[in-house]
């Protein structure tokens, strides 16, 4: 599976946590392209802040969206990704421009978990390559 | 296999999920189910309805044997034997 993942809002990131782990308990092996909006969300001081990740949707629910996952023991987004990875064969890349829009230029201006910055010609090839490919 | 004859089972692995929502119980079986040899019994515990469909369709498509469910008060034990 490919994921082009553009969002860096947080109700698509635990979305997108939410598939990548079903992906992986199912031992998909799954590559996820971070796209624009995204690579700023996996940025070191980005991304377990949810002070400075906005709702895709419905912006005015963000709170009582983050209560209710609390409540209900959802984990944080950036958990799922890191499980999933732990579970399964699972790539994070984040597409060089994007990481270059938020002054990300290496991989150390970037959460652990991120394997490689590259071009968008790898992620092409990998939707081709993909039985499944989803753009979140 | 009717439900005395499941919880009379001694499994070789309890994954209490109940704490979690979906997806955790199907990570915390996949992630529990590494430990266990071929045809050792499993059991997952879960508060979360959405497991009593997700758990068993997950067990059957990984080979695994789904023995069944027993519903407690509050949450599901879901047995399965390992592959």
């Amino acid at each position: 599976m490919t994921i082009g993942l553009f969002s860096g809002s947080i109700d698509k990131l635990t979305a997108a946590g939410v598939i990548l782990g079903g992906a992986a308990a199912d031992d998909m092996d799954v590559e996820v392209y971070v796209l624009m909006q995204g690579a700023r969300a996996f940025m070191k001081g980005v991304a377990g802040d949810t002070g400075k990740l906005e709702m895709a949707e419905n912006p005015k629910l963000k709170e009582e969206f983050l209560a209710s996952l609390k409540k209900l023991n959802v984990k944080p987004w950036l958990e799922f990704f890191r499980e999933a990875k732990e579970l399964a064969n699972v790539k994070i890349y984040v597409c060089g421009l994007a990481g270059k829009i938020w002054g990300g230029e290496t991989l150390d201006d970037f959460v652990d978990l991120v394997d490689d910055i590259v071009g968008i010609g790898e992620c092409i090839t990998s939707m081709q390559e993909a039985d499944v490919s989803l753009f979140i | 296999m009717d439900q005395e004859e499941l919880k009379s089972l001694k499994v070789d692995k309890t994954v209490d999920a109940r704490a979690t929502a979906c997806p955790g119980p199907l990570m915390a079986a996949k992630k529990a189910v590494r430990d266990l040899q071929s045809g050792q019994l499993m059991e997952v515990l879960s508060s979360d309805p959405a497991t009593k469909r997700d758990v068993p369709k997950w067990a059957e498509k990984k080979g695994h044997e789904y023995l069944g469910t027993v519903e407690e008060s509050g949450f599901f034990r879901i047995y399965m034997k390992v592959k």
